[in-house]
């Protein structure tokens, strides 16, 4: 359980986190989103106590990282997979954060093979991939075995492989309980991965609910309806109270109406229907909606193309 | 979380910088040249000095005169031991796994101090057999290592060589870069070298009080009574190097990562 209370970083004036309040609980992958320089690094970095609030507080389980007697047993972080020393060899990179925390070898080596390094553990991640280090990285954030996971950005610079790896390994984590905090800016990878997600913008909190809520209530519900007689279908559902917009090949996109509704008034004036879609929104077009006014430097595409 | 453990991860990373054993290589070719060369310059000045003059030829003069440059490689293993995470990007998961800053300044001191202290004694004897070699060999007189007063500065010397190595550490926990902790830290320390620069009270105030300067007396086998006794000298330089380590700590803690 990580636990936020009007968690708030600022430099001068310029507030980066302000005063965030929200729980990341156990037991769940908690996706973690927000617009580049939304706070998310520094949040997490707080989290960490690497950095020092300049007011409000982070906490696991009730106490401030500065606080837990073993830090790696209680929680277990990839910051930036690049925080590798290129001349020490992977086995050592993870010794000297076990020995500090009076973890010894041997788990050192396993979760070296957990994470598929077992072949490489003597070699220098000088010359690793990026998906090597970030592998080396969760292996150093698992190495105390601990209860509290934060990833950031885990899967940047993996192949499909290793991010289906991630995905199966944060959500077994979560399984057994942990609480797993995970960045990402990949909209279809988080919807496979999350549960509940926490939304920032500008360093203050849009959303803190369940996945499917989210997508829910941020984008518009919408039915695709395909029939020869558009024209009169589209007319009656006016008359009936919905917002009609043509679709792509001919579709009608229909708002303010289930899809059962809009196949009831099409069965009652015999008008033949091709396909009839409740047409969900995803992830992305949610996340795009409620972050369009945090977005840091927006591109206005509007202005470009005309 | 103990002490010993953060000392065992300490002396992991220590070992896994490759920097460290050129700074070490450098160390021993630094003592062994030097040595020799200040050697080769005080023979000469034996041989064409007046009687007066070779009256008061003192053979262990030269033997240490090498450890003040041997210092600055010194120093530069002990800003390694810092500025190595900073550059990689470690110091944040370091500092995850040791919170306590104060904890991982101390366990870094600990593996720094202990190393430079080990290697002072050989180098300091490395540069005085070569000197006495020098000298030996120009027909000056030279003396053995077991002459008095020689053994206690060869142990002198791993003080001074210990104190240095924890004031690089200091400067790279301040400045966190390599470049600017080695420039700085080198600076400061030949210093005294400059000390003719400047006018007599501040050359002299230089070569008793500066921390490199008095530190150097720990290994003064002739100590006279013109400049500081060795281990009053030696307390300067102690004095100094807890000063930085009191200011590191402070500024270590007080920074985000």
């Amino acid at each position: 359980m990580i636990e936020l209370r009007q968690l708030t970083k600022k430099y001068g004036e310029v507030a980066v986190v302000d005063g965030l309040t929200f729980d990341v609980r156990p037991g769940v992958v908690t996706g973690f989103l927000g617009p580049n320089g939304a706070g998310k690094s520094s949040t997490m970095r707080m989290i960490l106590g690497l950095d020092r609030p300049t007011s409000g507080s982070a906490t696991i389980g009730g106490r401030r990282h500065a606080d837990l007697p073993v830090p790696l047993r209680e929680v277990g972080a990839l910051l930036d997979a690049h925080a590798v020393h290129p001349r020490r060899t992977a086995a050592d990179h993870l010794l000297c954060l076990a020995y500090a925390n009076g973890i010894g070898r041997r788990r050192a080596e396993e979760v070296l093979g957990l994470v598929g390094l077992a072949d490489v553990a003597g070699r220098r991640p000088g010359g690793f991939s990026l998906g090597m280090k970030q592998r080396l990285g969760i292996a150093a954030a698992l190495l105390g075995d601990p209860p509290v996971v934060l990833l950031d950005e885990p899967v940047n610079g993996l192949d499909p492989e290793g991010i289906r790896w991630i995905r199966t390994l944060t959500r077994s984590l979560a399984a057994e309980g942990r609480t797993v905090l995970l960045s990402s800016h990949l909209m279809s990878e988080m919807a496979l991965t999350a549960d509940h997600l926490v939304v920032i913008g500008r360093g203050r909190l849009i959303a803190d609910t369940g996945l499917e809520a989210f997508v829910r209530s941020a984008a518009r519900q919408e039915v695709l309806v395909r029939t020869p007689d558009a024209r009169r279908l589209a007319s009656l559902l006016r008359e009936s109270g919905a917002a009609v917009r043509p679709g792509a090949k001919g579709a009608l996109m229909v708002t303010g109406m289930s899809g059962a509704e809009v196949g009831d008034l099409a069965g009652a004036h015999a008008i033949v229907l091709h396909e009839l879609t409740p047409w969900q929104a995803s992830l992305e077009e949610a996340y795009l909606e409620l972050t369009g006014d945090s977005v840091e430097f927006a591109a206005n595409l509007a202005g470009a193309v005309s | 979380m103990t002490a010993y453990g953060v000392l065992r991860s300490e002396w992991v990373k220590f070992r896994s910088i490759r920097a460290m054993l050129g700074c070490l290589a450098g160390a021993v070719v630094a003592a062994g040249s030097y040595g020799y060369l200040f050697g080769m310059t005080a023979a000469r000045e034996y041989l064409g000095g007046s009687a007066a003059d070779r009256a008061a030829f003192d053979p262990t003069e030269p033997a240490f005169r090498a450890l003040v440059l041997v210092a600055v490689l010194v120093s530069a293993v002990g800003v390694l031991a810092v500025t190595s995470e900073y550059a990689s990007g470690t110091m944040p998961v370091s500092v995850t796994a040791v919170p306590g800053r104060g904890l991982l300044v101390g366990g870094k001191g600990a593996v720094v101090a202990l190393t430079t202290l080990l290697i002072g004694p050989p180098l300091a004897l490395l540069s005085f057999t070569l000197s006495q070699a020098a000298l030996a060999a120009q027909g000056a007189p030279s003396v053995g290592p077991g002459y008095p007063g020689v053994p206690g500065a060869l142990l002198g010397a791993g003080l001074f060589t210990g104190l240095v190595g924890l004031y690089g550490m200091a400067f790279g926990f301040l400045l966190r870069r390599s470049a600017g902790a080695i420039s700085l830290g080198t600076f400061l320390l030949i210093l005294p070298g400059m000390a003719s620069l400047f006018p007599k009270p501040v050359a002299r105030w230089i070569m008793t009080w500066w921390p490199s300067a008095a530190g150097s007396r720990i290994f003064a086998v002739h100590p006279g009574t013109d400049l500081l006794a060795p281990l009053a000298g030696a307390g300067v330089l102690a004095a100094a190097v807890a000063v930085l380590l009191c200011a590191a700590v402070a500024v270590f803690r007080r920074r985000d990562v």
